[in-house]
């Protein structure tokens, strides 16, 4: 007879008796095909032809080039502006690359390096320490 | 204890731990995560079924709390447990699932029996694995979720309480007067 058949034995259905029947209770068949479609949304997904990051980065390119055509297009001192820009920007390329300025770029480097191989100690272990 | 069943692994095959899929996984063996997937997927999908009420949207969420696993299993903390982590997943998925429900229906959140059991249903029902899973669907969403891991988990009441993010007295007060309702409607 069912455990559960009379309202007498349900009375007396204990939380073991009621334990036993929830680990016994079938769990719910997932639909055909379940696992297959969960492994080809996961370790079988095709990888993205390109990252996020390479998308964004060639977005912004290809807009700032539709942008320089188009102003070169439309502008007739675009030419002269655009000329200036470039030697402005390789000018000062130029000048972040002369010997004055590396030195200091390596004197700053260096003095950053040292300062990050000091160790002080944190103000509990300073307290410890006394 | 058979209360751990659903996640037992398969008997046939080398146990191998959780951990050890884990680690395969992120070595770049495909095959590791699909036992994974295997050793979880009926217990994931049962919990799912079992808060949404729905097979399609149960289906949605168990495959998105995979998906989502997946993603992010280089975050996976060593020592926890897989499956605490993936039923919590499972269960996050399934709440912003209701509560989508609740936003469109402007209705209470389906914490009442399954709507596709109406009466002539719960009649047929005349077996105890019928009758218990017809009492756990009465049951409200809080109670049946607790139910519902406590079957799958068993015992393990800090893993059901992370699962549900509930602190650990509201989870054995909920178990209580949930096994309290089945005996109750058991009884009728």
């Amino acid at each position: 007879m069912s455990s559960f058949e009379t309202p007498e034995h349900m009375s007396n259905h204990d939380d073991d008796a009621l334990d036993r029947a929830l680990a016994a209770l079938p769990l719910a068949e997932p639909p055909a095909g379940f696992h297959a479609r969960v492994m080809a949304a996961t370790v079988y997904r095709p990888e993205p032809a390109m990252r996020n990051w390479e998308t964004w980065v060639i977005g912004t390119v290809v807009a700032i080039a539709a942008w320089v055509t188009w102003m070169l297009a439309t502008s007739p001192l675009a030419g002269d502006q655009l000329a200036d820009v470039a030697a402005y920007a390789v000018r000062t390329t130029g000048e972040l690359t002369s010997t004055y300025t590396v030195l200091w770029l390596a004197v700053g480097m260096s003095a950053a390096w040292w300062i990050s191989q000091l160790s002080v100690p944190s103000t509990r272990s300073r307290i410890e320490a006394r | 204890m058979g209360l751990a069943l659903a996640v037992d692994p398969p008997l046939a095959a080398p146990v191998v731990d959780d951990q050890a899929l884990i680690a395969a996984t992120l070595a770049g063996r495909p095959e590791a995560f699909g036992e994974l997937v295997s050793r979880y997927e009926r217990a994931v999908y049962h919990l799912a079924v079992r808060t949404l009420h729905d097979a399609t949207e149960a289906e949605d969420a168990a495959q998105e709390a995979f998906f989502k696993a997946y993603r992010a299993l280089g975050t996976f903390r060593p020592g926890a447990k897989f499956s605490t982590w993936i039923f919590t997943i499972c269960y996050r998925a399934c709440c912003d699932r209701l509560g989508k429900r609740k936003r469109l229906s402007r209705d209470e959140l389906p914490d009442r029996a399954d709507p596709s059991a109406g009466p002539e249903a719960l009649a047929e029902r005349n077996d105890e694995a019928r009758r218990l899973h017809a009492a756990i669907d009465e049951l409200p969403e809080k109670y049946r979720a607790v139910i519902t891991l406590y079957h799958l988990q068993g015992k393990q009441y800090e893993e059901i309480a992370t699962v549900l993010n509930l602190p650990l007295g509201t989870v054995k007060t909920h178990l209580f007067r949930a096994k309290e309702q089945l005996r109750k409607a058991l009884s009728l």
